[in-house]
């Protein structure tokens, strides 16, 4: 099965689930906003989405990771909006009979995820400027 | 004359300091021809930044010709997760 949303405010993140008793891994990912972009210091990541098309987007890279690899449930919640240092702004839980499989399918969803969906981050300095992060370094 | 929106994401919105614009173009008028009109407006500001295109919110591969109404984006390399 696969869930995917993109939402304004915080994740509330999947419950686990104790109760598959066809699947022996369970993975979850949370990536969280770093104190640093490109060596400058930023208090907050602000995720500006191509709307429709993101949603979109990220949900054919989940339909193609679960059907290019052997596991069972692929739900992952993208935020967007502003996301202070320290919080999560993507959760992604991956279950499948086997570690293994789970895990490079992991990989290969955030990779993929990082190349298709139209979502990108301003950096926000420590003075409040706002600025796309590739130009952080500039 | 065909009317089109360009949406502005990211390095594109920063160099042209707006969300989104509005072209009146000739007919016949391509993806790639309204990108090289983006890159000039931008003063050279893009011109390091690649590109992929969508019309419509889908990719597409290859430049195509636009139609009345359509909605595009050159869209700067994503930053998602």
């Amino acid at each position: 099965m696969v869930k995917v949303e993109i939402i304004n405010g915080p994740i509330d993140f999947f419950p686990l689930n104790d109760n598959r008793d066809q699947d022996g891994a369970e993975i979850v990912f949370n990536g969280r906003v770093r104190a640093a972009e490109y060596d400058k210091i930023i208090t907050a990541l602000e995720y500006e989405q191509y709307e429709d098309m993101a949603e979109s987007e990220l949900k054919k890279v989940a339909e193609k990771t679960v059907k290019k690899f052997v596991i069972h449930d692929l739900f992952c919640k993208h935020r967007i909006g502003k996301v202070k240092v320290g919080q999560s702004s993507l959760h992604v839980v991956i279950r499948s009979k086997h570690r293994k499989e789970g895990f490079i399918a992991m990989n290969y969803f955030i990779s993929a995820l990082k190349d298709r969906v139209p979502i990108w981050k301003w950096a926000i300095l420590e003075d409040g400027t706002k600025i796309p992060s590739d130009c952080t370094s500039s | 004359m065909i009317k089109i929106k360009i949406k502005c994401f990211s390095q594109v919105k920063y160099a042209l300091g707006k969300k989104e614009l509005v072209l009146v173009l000739k007919s016949g008028t391509t993806t790639q021809e309204v990108e090289k009109l983006i890159r000039k407006k931008a003063n050279r500001n893009l011109d390091i930044v690649s590109f992929s295109v969508a019309v419509n919110k889908k990719y597409i591969s290859k430049s195509l010709v636009l139609n009345d109404g359509d909605e595009v984006a050159f869209i700067p390399p994503v930053q998602g997760g």
